[in-house]
């Protein structure tokens, strides 16, 4: 108490330099915070949509499948496999998806797609894309209806309610040739996928493709994102190896996680310049009250006041500047980030078309993250640095001479 | 009874390349409930004494025993607990905690021995009461005029009852009245408590109120003579 009490007052001697060092560290701890909240915040929505548009958080598949993608790589769907799964308490649902490229064809045009047998309502728990519908509505499980993305509507010039044909190759070399009524057209928030996708149902995909009771992949979503790697590492041991690969995002988007990685290269190295920026200026401050004070550490030490408690109370005067410092940055910070959490930035004009023609599962906002870990890892950082900055005055006390003090 | 001796004591600096005698060759000796002066000129090596006998600074050659405890042998940190313990100190300038009140600053000392609080309380209360200071015990150092302070630094130094009480050119920074009631007080502790006080000074009334009056010039003590005090005119 003795040590709090006297660190306490010492902070407040010069009460302006102390405030000023305190407003230098919460700047620094805002805009720290913002920067990496709207990176996470980013990378979160580019990876949240990458996966439920696209990959989803973990597939199984056949071995073959990640190599050579083709109908002969399947697996069988079947309630056996799904009871093995679901067994696990982490595992939330299922998403079975068999896919394929095939022509599509209309009255006036024909293109290359991708064909993709979904299970509807699987896919709604997912990635909520019936709320995408823009016009008609999606199919039944075995209609022979067919759901379009807008690109692809749009350069086959079809609208709801006309044919569409698709041709091409089902499973083990059979030939497969469908017609479809188109049920609907969803806008997709992947601009790649947007321009090429089929949605059919999955009776029907397996129907068209020579392929019953199969599919491609199998998504499985966890109850927390969190426990992605833990249920991989798990799902591995449990399964037969020969038969199923499980793989999870960080491995199906390699180019995403690179870019991730590289992003966060950058942001350590801003934020980094950033902490020397602030480290020194709090060594200033320190260094300044430190040298000042020379005389009265001569004075302390002669009075029977030990070397190491009087390191403590300069401990404890740093580390209650950077407290006040790291507090008075996160309230405000949590703030400003809670606001933009729930009303992230819109893009628009130049800048907006940019974000979309970049794809990656960018949407033209700039979404942003209220983990706590990220005013955690500010505080923890900032708590490291005033420690090694206290290591200045502490090895001051540690050598001082007594006479040279006095004489100071 | 001695509580202080020293043998062969010096001390030598180094200025650049050239060494400076600060201390040489001394043998001294103080009982316990003297009030003695050191006095001479600036650079006779006065308060290098001082430092010595306080265990601030370690002689170049030569031993100082403090009751039997020859304090040059300790270690740094031994010799910090000895202090705090066993030995006072009054500086020229004060040197109070300006972030304390003047309480604080006497009850610091006992606190740092790991008294009792109510026991810190009253002993606190106590010596600034006796110090003249009853009625400013939550002043700051700097609400109190220099005289103030100095008291407030003789109770700091009276409070964890020391063996002896080293005071660096007490009145050096007071005026005549303030000066003269300073060593009213220290000369009440030294008669009722017996408690030893040594003085660096250049200050002539201090060296009249001595009782023992150490000369020294060139690091060397020149002159060590018993005296009559001169009774005090208030």
């Amino acid at each position: 108490m003795l040590y709090l009490s006297l660190a306490w007052r010492n902070l407040w001697r010069n009460a302006r330099r102390t405030l000023i060092t305190l407003a230098s560290i919460a700047f620094a701890v805002v805009l720290a915070l913002w920067v990496s909240s709207m990176n996470r915040g980013s990378h979160q929505l580019m990876v949240d949509n990458l996966s439920r548009f696209h990959t989803g958080f973990i597939q199984l598949q056949e071995p073959a499948w990640l190599d050579e993608p083709s109908l002969d790589h399947t697996l069988t769907y079947d309630p056996a496999l799904q009871q093995q799964l679901l067994a696990d308490t982490r595992l939330d649902y299922l998403v079975p998806r068999l896919e394929t490229f095939m022509l599509a064809g209309g009255a006036e045009q024909v293109r290359g797609a991708m064909v993709l047998g979904v299970d509807a309502a699987a896919e709604q728990q997912l990635n909520g894309l019936q709320e995408r519908l823009i016009a008609g509505e999606f199919f039944q499980p075995g209609d022979g209806r067919a759901v379009l993305t807008e690109g692809l509507a749009r350069r086959l010039q079809l609208t709801v309610g006309d044919e569409l044909v698709l041709l091409g190759q089902g499973r083990f070399a059979s030939s497969a040739a469908g017609l479809f009524e188109v049920a609907g057209v969803v806008r997709h928030p992947l601009r790649e996928l947007d321009n090429q996708l089929v949605y059919l149902s999955l009776p029907d995909a397996q129907w068209l493709l020579s392929a019953e009771q199969q599919v491609s992949t199998l998504l499985l979503t966890p109850h927390q994102l969190q426990q992605t790697d833990a249920l991989v590492s798990s799902l591995r041991q449990s399964l037969d190896a020969q038969r199923h690969r499980v793989v999870p995002w960080q491995e199906l988007m390699p180019e995403v996680l690179g870019a991730i990685q590289f992003d966060l290269a950058q942001q350590n190295f801003v934020l980094g310049t950033l902490y020397m920026v602030i480290g020194f200026g709090l060594f200033g401050t320190i260094l300044m009250m430190t040298l000042e004070r020379t005389r009265e550490f001569g004075v302390l030490i002669s009075l029977g006041m030990q070397r190491y408690r009087l390191s403590l109370v300069l401990l404890l005067e740093t580390l209650m500047l950077t407290l006040l410092g790291v507090l008075a940055g996160c309230l405000p910070g949590w703030l400003l980030l809670r606001h933009f959490h729930h009303n992230p930035i819109q893009l628009g004009g130049d800048m907006a078309q940019v974000f979309e023609d970049m794809g990656m599962g960018l949407e033209p906002i700039l979404p942003f993250a209220l983990d706590a870990d990220l005013f955690i890892t500010q505080g923890l950082v900032l708590f490291v640095l005033s420690f090694l900055i206290c290591l200045y005055p502490v090895l001051r006390v540690l050598r001082l001479d007594l006479m040279t003090a006095a004489r100071s | 009874m001695a509580i202080i001796t020293t043998h062969g004591l010096s001390k030598v600096y180094q200025a650049g390349k050239v060494p400076v005698h600060a201390l040489r060759d001394v043998d001294l000796s103080i009982e316990e409930g003297e009030f003695t002066s050191i006095v001479g000129p600036s650079g006779s090596g006065k308060t290098t004494l001082l430092n010595q006998l306080g265990g601030l600074d370690r002689p170049s050659s030569g031993e100082v025993w403090v009751d039997g405890c020859n304090i040059s042998a300790l270690k740094d940190s031994q010799l910090i607990d000895y202090r705090l313990r066993h030995i006072g100190f009054i500086f020229q300038s004060y040197n109070l905690l300006p972030v304390f009140t003047a309480a604080e600053n006497v009850a610091f000392i006992l606190l740092l021995q790991g008294e009792k609080k109510d026991r810190i309380r009253q002993r606190v209360s106590e010596l600034l009461t006796e110090v003249g200071l009853g009625d400013r015990m939550d002043a700051r150092p700097r609400e109190l005029s220099g005289g103030q302070q100095q008291r407030v630094a003789v109770a700091r130094a009276l409070a964890s009852r020391p063996r002896f009480i080293l005071a660096d050119e007490p009145t050096a920074n007071l005026d005549s009245q303030s000066a003269m009631k300073l060593l009213d007080i220290m000369e009440k502790m030294n008669r009722e408590h017996r408690m030893t006080f040594i003085f660096s000074t250049h200050d002539q009334r201090v060296i009249e109120r001595a009782r023992r009056v150490i000369r020294m010039v060139d690091g060397a003590i020149e002159s060590d003579q018993v005296q009559q005090p001169e009774p005090h005119q208030a």
